[in-house]
């Protein structure tokens, strides 16, 4: 059962993790507007994300979530 | 946005409905700004859509906007169908944003409640993203709490337990910091301003938890002992947070309902030039002493004199009356009152806040400051329960330090969770949001959760005749031929001939013939000529003159005077007359809603005593009451003379409730203890009504007061429920024969039935 003692902290670990990267998608406005991310793919001229994404930080500035 | 448009929308210039929104006093409504990136200004502008009928309609939409010159950004939300767009002020303006959505095939309109919809929104965020965190985390806890649950004595070595306490702290930080944030302020608030509210018995009794069993922890020898309930904490808050949310939830669904009205064109108004031109302008820009033309159709933008012109006007919005009033120069006009009979000009007298409009509005407000409150039952209950709770601790720690030290904290804990008054919390409002979800669902919109504790003990209620019991439109209820001839053989070809004249105008007494009239015209109409005040003159394929409208004038086109006529006195009347001796008459009566009869007849077996209040003529009301079997008719009142009804029967110590639609019922909505708003009314009406009868039936008034009273029996049911736990439990907890475990277990047992009982109030 000594397994157990790098199981519990990791999964704690992991729990925080979790909630952690939950909260940046939020805060990132990733769910704001589910129906049209799946059909993102199928636009061939949707915006592409540069390196360093600040056209994508530009964008989810200047516009008011709706 | 995208660089690759195949079209670039040419500057055009907009047509004049939508020229209005390059009005900057008008663009405030919509527009934000603020400075870019290169310093100069951009403009942020919502927009709502209409037309959209799939997700890929945005993506066109989207297209279409950022192909309009000097456009930044546009992003269209599919499930919200609102477009937000950034653009320059130099390179464009809104009316080019609007032409170019509508040049796409679809439509926009200015979205004026956008920054409470924002609000509303990140609220609702926020309270679910709390409510995830600590549901969360909950279930992690109770993972981690699992093992000390089952092992039995010797079984979980003492390292291993004490891993899984250190891991169930770190989860419930989270929790305490972030997701139980509200109650912590809401208690600071409540003991800031000097009162106990239900808020301060959640955030000690969480906070002693959480200290408590911190304590077990890091020091399991200590004082604290060594159990540890973080466990009992997370679902605890969890629980509270979900009530609380699905209260938000409900309460923004109602909002945002209502709100859809506020979302229109911005009214123009065509101004009258010293020089005889004249202009398109935004009505927020009329200053009294201007002169205004106000076509056949349109409402009157202010409060004005009529200058010349006879017309009559429907001024339903503030009188309910449905009849038209005939207006002639030198007789005062109301903004919002539609002109009905011919285009006149009017010369502005009040505008904006000073309208009669807006001063019934501040009158209605006032009276809901001085509204008799109803204090919940477990508000009032949590002050001194709560002091009990913390004197009963107080004195099991102090008795038990005496007895047994070692178990006196944990014996204090104990009485404090298992009194948890997380089923006094939840008892009402998950009750509340229950009932308030299935009356949502059966179409009554209940936007204040308080307002079903006061329905439950209403005596009297008072009734709005037109448009509340009544429809707004009239209707055919009888007609007879007078003197028949050729061309009037029979009732049907009098009112086949009647409905075919009627067709050419827009007076509601026209509207209620061509509803009525199915039949085919029998001729063509020729010459037709609306005189005011008087009805319909045209001629028919003959050339023979006809005549519809008032008795004697109709009847004066035969030059024979007119029949006597012995029937009952209708409500209104108009007269069908031909030039060569042919007459017909035409009886209307205010059609009542459908199921007003069993409405009223439900409440007066209930035992509610009803009364009638209505702008009309006192004979009507009578009439009416009479026919329903109302207790009581108030006609002719004002809206003064309104609110001195209710308060009268509020002085006598009844609980009153109203249910009206006009504007000038606001003011008695806001003072009465229950009100209830007719879907179909005034704005202003419907949003401060504390229940929106969004179905427009009578009917629906019997169900919100039968649910009222079922949930109250359900509250009641919870209250007793939590009582009687209470007393249960303490008693053991004084005598340390509940161990915190089994009391944390109590306490989740009694929430869930609580919520489950409260559920059956949704039926």
């Amino acid at each position: 059962m000594e397994i157990l003692y790098l199981l519990i902290p990791l999964s704690t670990a992991l729990v925080l993790l979790i909630l952690g990267i939950f909260a940046w998608a939020l805060h990132r406005g990733q769910f704001d507007d589910l129906d049209r991310e799946g059909e993102r793919i199928l636009q061939n001229d949707a915006v592409s994300v540069d390196a360093d994404q600040t056209r994508v930080l530009q964008r989810t500035e200047q516009s008011p979530t709706v | 946005m995208n660089a690759s448009t195949t079209f670039t929308a040419s500057v055009t210039e907009p047509t004049p409905d939508i020229a209005v929104l390059d009005d900057p006093l008008e663009q405030q409504r919509f527009t934000r700004w603020s400075t870019g990136s290169d310093g100069r200004r951009v403009a942020e502008s919502t927009l709502r859509l209409s037309g959209m009928y799939c997700a890929a309609c945005a993506g066109i939409i989207e297209q279409a906007l950022a192909g309009v010159d000097g456009v930044s950004a546009a992003t269209v939300s599919a499930s919200g169908q609102r477009a937000a767009v950034s653009w320059d002020p130099q390179r464009t303006r809104p009316s080019q944003l609007v032409t170019a959505v509508r040049r796409a095939g679809y439509d926009a309109a200015p979205d004026a409640a956008a920054p409470a919809r924002e609000l509303r929104r990140a609220e609702g965020r926020k309270a679910l993203w709390r409510l995830f965190v600590a549901a969360f985390c909950m279930m992690q806890v109770m993972m981690l709490a699992t093992p000390s649950y089952v092992a039995g004595p010797g079984e979980l070595e003492p390292d291993l337990a004490q891993l899984l306490n250190w891991s169930s702290w770190v989860l419930s930080l989270p929790v305490l910091l972030f997701s139980a944030a509200p109650f912590f302020t809401g208690m600071w608030h409540s003991l800031r301003s000097r009162r106990i509210g239900m808020d301060v018995p959640v955030a000690i009794g969480i906070a002693v938890t959480f200290i408590a069993s911190t304590g077990a922890t890091f020091d399991p020898g200590g004082i604290f002992g060594h159990e540890v309930y973080f466990d009992s904490m997370t679902m605890f808050v969890s629980f509270l947070l979900a009530a609380r949310y699905l209260e938000l939830h409900a309460r923004q669904r109602a909002a945002q309902a209502l709100e859809s009205a506020l979302d229109s064109m911005p009214q123009q108004a065509t101004r009258l030039l010293d020089d005889g031109r004249t202009e398109q302008v935004s009505v927020l820009r009329l200053t009294p002493g201007e002169r205004v033309r106000v076509a056949l159709g349109q409402a009157f933008p202010a409060d004005g004199r009529l200058l010349d012109g006879r017309t009559r006007v429907d001024e339903a919005l503030l009188t309910g009356e449905s009849k038209p009033v005939p207006k002639l120069p030198g007789d005062s006009l109301v903004a919002g009152s539609v002109n009905l009979g011919a285009p006149v000009t009017m010369q502005v007298q009040r505008v904006g806040a000073d309208t009669r409009h807006e001063a019934i509005v501040a009158l209605m407000r006032e009276a809901m400051s001085q509204r008799p409150s109803m204090a919940r039952v477990a508000d009032r209950l949590a002050g001194p329960f709560l002091w009990l709770v913390l004197g009963l601790a107080g004195a099991a720690a102090a008795v038990w330090s005496v007895i047994d030290p070692s178990r006196a904290l944990w014996v204090a804990v104990s009485v404090l969770i298992v009194t948890c008054p997380c089923a006094l919390a939840l008892a009402v409002p998950a009750a509340l949001v229950a009932a308030a979800g299935g009356l949502a669902r059966r179409g009554v919109l209940v936007q204040r959760l308080d307002a079903l504790e006061s329905m439950a003990q209403i005596d009297r209620l008072f009734i709005d005749k037109t448009g509340t019991l009544t429809t707004q439109s009239l209707r055919l209820e009888q007609q007879r031929v007078l003197r028949a001839n050729a061309d009037l053989p029979t009732q049907e070809a009098a009112l086949a001939v009647a409905a075919s004249l009627a067709a050419w105008s827009r007076h509601p007494l026209s509207a209620a013939l061509n509803a009525a009239g199915a039949a085919p015209a029998p001729w063509g109409w020729t010459q037709v000529e609306e005189v005011p005040g008087h009805g319909l003159d045209g001629r028919d394929a003959q050339g023979m003159a006809w005549r519809l409208g008032a008795r004697d004038w109709a009847c004066a086109i035969s030059r024979l005077a007119p029949p006597t006529d012995e029937s009952p006195e209708a409500a209104a009347q108009t007269w069908l007359c031909a030039e060569n001796g042919g007459c017909a008459c035409f009886g209307f009566e205010e059609a009542l809603r459908e199921g007003a009869d069993e409405a009223m007849c439900a409440l007066r077996e209930q035992g509610y005593q009803l009364s009638l209040l209505s702008g009309d003529s006192p004979d009507r009301a009578q009439r009416l009451a009479r026919q329903l079997g109302l207790h009581k008719a108030v006609g002719g009142a004002t809206p003064q003379g309104k609110l001195d009804e209710v308060a009268a029967a509020q002085q006598r110590g009844e609980r009153v409730a109203m249910v009206g639609d006009g504007v000038n019922d606001a003011p008695v909505l806001a003072r009465a203890d229950v009100s209830m708003a007719m879907g179909q009314g005034a704005l202003v009406a419907r949003a401060q009504a504390d229940a929106v009868l969004v179905g427009n039936r009578p009917m629906d008034i019997v169900q919100v007061l039968r649910v009222s009273r079922r949930t109250m029996r359900i509250v009641r049911q919870n209250l007793v429920w939590a009582l009687l736990y209470n007393v249960a439990c303490v008693p053991l907890a004084l005598l340390g024969l509940l161990p915190p475990w089994a009391a944390g277990l109590g306490m989740a047992t009694s929430s869930v039935v609580v919520i489950l009982n409260a559920l059956r109030a949704a039926r």
